[in-house]
């Protein structure tokens, strides 16, 4: 299976942040803050669960800043650039 | 008045029905009550009058404030009972003038800790103040709870819930039923349950694999400084170390750092357990293994969240002393831990343990957890609750100077750490039964919780 492009990425991601881990609204979007958003320590540590479930990558504690955790599509380019080295 | 507040009794939840079991299990041994405190530090002009009206009217609007926890028939899970909600159980105030103010939390707060409050008969909140010079100085207040009416994050709510009632902002009647107890009103208030997922069966089979997964812990069994569990009067104190915001400033980027944005809490808890550990080396003494709970909280994120009610399960860390020597080693142990725990479903396994807390009765699940940490509940007890009130500078009038939470922790372990952050500083308090702590050992935890916060011996 051909590992999924950056806008895939994005997409999964947010689909997993919206449907099992926070509790949000139409105003939520791929550019939201995931802090703002709720996001907690409990629910980053299953939000890199979902998503090497999903992709098969896996996102490093010392990978977490407040940069790349910054909103859905800049976790996705983090998730991106993992899988483009392991490649 | 909503619905929610007056239709039918309230279900406590699974987390609740386990308090409610240490509880019972504290008052049994210790003579004391298993209470949960709040602490404000308020500067000059705090509206002392102005907070007991306002208290008045929420406690005749929120009876779940004062109703009676009780298993219906005797037999049925319990509940607060808040059609037999009594006013003389409402929230009570005690006050008292002192000349001069210090650094240390006032007795009385220590006292309360101490005491007992009813479940049965509704005594499940109550506050003291202390105002210094006629309130020049300021005033300290304390919020004590039953430890299941609110948690951690609830209290912090209602603490800001009320200081935006005295603004006119809200309303003592206002709450929702998901804002006040988070339960959606209906079948589950009038059956009694919560919302739990899966079936019967499912549940059953979480259940298992926690107390499974508790078993496992036997092998190598805890220690805490203060022995198995055992018949004492509790008489505890707590001190608070306020961290200056530049070594604030320095154990926050390290806590990032080592172990993550929005999951510092396992530098916090490497931290504490080293501390501990330095005093069972001067003591001489070898633990075969360290267990500590950390409370997680299980509200949905981004919602509104619940005030009344425990909203959470308990990640359940161990680690062998050889682990514990060296900083770096033991957080990369708890980290593991804490992922594959997360990765087996111990949390949800953890709420269906509790869950099961609503039927059986409260000494046997005690004696249960007892029993498979071989006479020890824990090592010590543990928490860090990031920013304390992050969105509120002023209570009734005064600024808050500090604030931070304080516990009661059972005559064994006799220990808890409890962190926090308040307006750029780090608040470290120890809470601790009287006697498990020589002056000189609380001088090795001390100093050896600073030097791993603030990395002042990284060679070892």
């Amino acid at each position: 299976m051909a590992a999924p492009s950056r806008a895939e990425l994005v997409r999964i991601i947010f689909d997993i942040l919206r449907t099992q881990l926070l509790s949000v609204g139409s105003e939520f979007t791929e550019r939201s803050s995931l802090v703002d958003a709720g996001l907690d320590s409990l629910a980053v540590t299953q939000l890199l669960l979902a998503i090497e479930e999903v992709t098969g990558v896996w996102v490093d504690e010392s990978l977490l800043t407040p940069e790349n955790l910054a909103n859905a599509e800049s976790l996705a380019a983090c998730v991106y650039e993992l899988q483009r080295l392991a490649s | 008045m909503s619905a929610w507040q007056t239709a039918a009794p309230i279900p406590l939840t699974g987390a609740d029905c386990f308090l409610r079991a240490f509880d019972a299990e504290a008052r049994r041994r210790n003579g004391a009550s298993h209470l949960s405190q709040l602490v404000l530090r308020l500067g000059p002009g705090f509206a002392l009058e102005q907070f007991c009206d306002l208290l008045a009217q929420v406690s005749a609007a929120n009876p779940l404030l004062r109703a009676p926890v009780r298993r219906p028939f005797g037999l049925l899970p319990p509940v607060y009972d808040t059609l037999r909600a009594r006013r003389e159980a409402a929230p009570s105030v005690r006050f008292c003038e002192a000349s001069r103010r210090s650094e240390s939390v006032p007795d009385v707060f220590f006292e309360r800790l101490n005491g007992t409050q009813d479940l049965r008969r509704g005594e499940l909140l109550c506050f003291d103040i202390v105002r210094y010079a006629g309130g020049h100085e300021g005033t300290d207040l304390a919020m004590t709870w039953a430890h299941l009416l609110f948690d951690g994050s609830g209290s912090e709510r209602f603490v800001e819930w009320l200081a935006a009632c005295h603004r006119g902002e809200r309303q003592p009647d206002d709450l929702a039923p998901g804002e006040g107890a988070g339960i959606a009103m209906g079948a589950e208030a009038a059956t009694g349950t919560a919302p739990q997922r899966g079936g019967p069966r499912a549940r059953g089979q979480r259940a298992r694999a926690y107390q499974a997964r508790m078993a496992s812990f036997a092998e190598r069994p805890p220690r805490s400084l203060a022995g198995p569990l055992r018949r004492t009067s509790q008489a505890l104190h707590y001190g608070v170390e306020t961290y200056s915001k530049d070594e604030t400033l320095c154990v926050v980027a390290r806590a990032q750092q080592q172990a993550g944005f929005l999951t510092p809490v396992l530098f916090y808890l490497a931290a504490a357990i080293r501390a501990h550990h330095a005093v069972f080396r001067q003591r001489q003494l070898r633990a075969a293994s360290y267990v500590v709970p950390v409370v997680a909280n299980l509200r949905p994120k981004g919602a509104p969240s619940a005030i009344f009610r425990s909203h959470v399960s308990m990640l359940w860390f161990q680690v062998f002393p050889e682990q514990v020597e060296d900083f770096p080693t033991l957080l990369g142990e708890l980290k593991e831990q804490r992922l594959a725990r997360i990765r087996e479903g111990f949390l949800e396994n953890g709420a269906a343990a509790m869950d099961f807390a609503r039927w059986a009765p409260s000494r046997l699940y005690a004696r249960m957890a007892e029993r498979v940490l071989k006479g020890e509940l824990a090592s010590f007890f543990f928490a860090y609750t990031g920013d304390f009130l992050p969105g509120l500078s002023k209570f009734f009038g005064a600024e808050i100077l500090n604030g931070f939470h304080a516990a009661g922790v059972l005559a064994s372990p006799g220990s808890a750490a409890l962190l926090c952050l308040r307006a750029g500083h780090l608040n470290v308090g120890h809470v601790r039964q009287q006697g498990v702590f020589s002056p000189a050992e609380l001088s090795t935890f001390r100093l050896q919780l600073r030097r791993d916060l603030l990395g002042l011996d990284v060679e070892r």
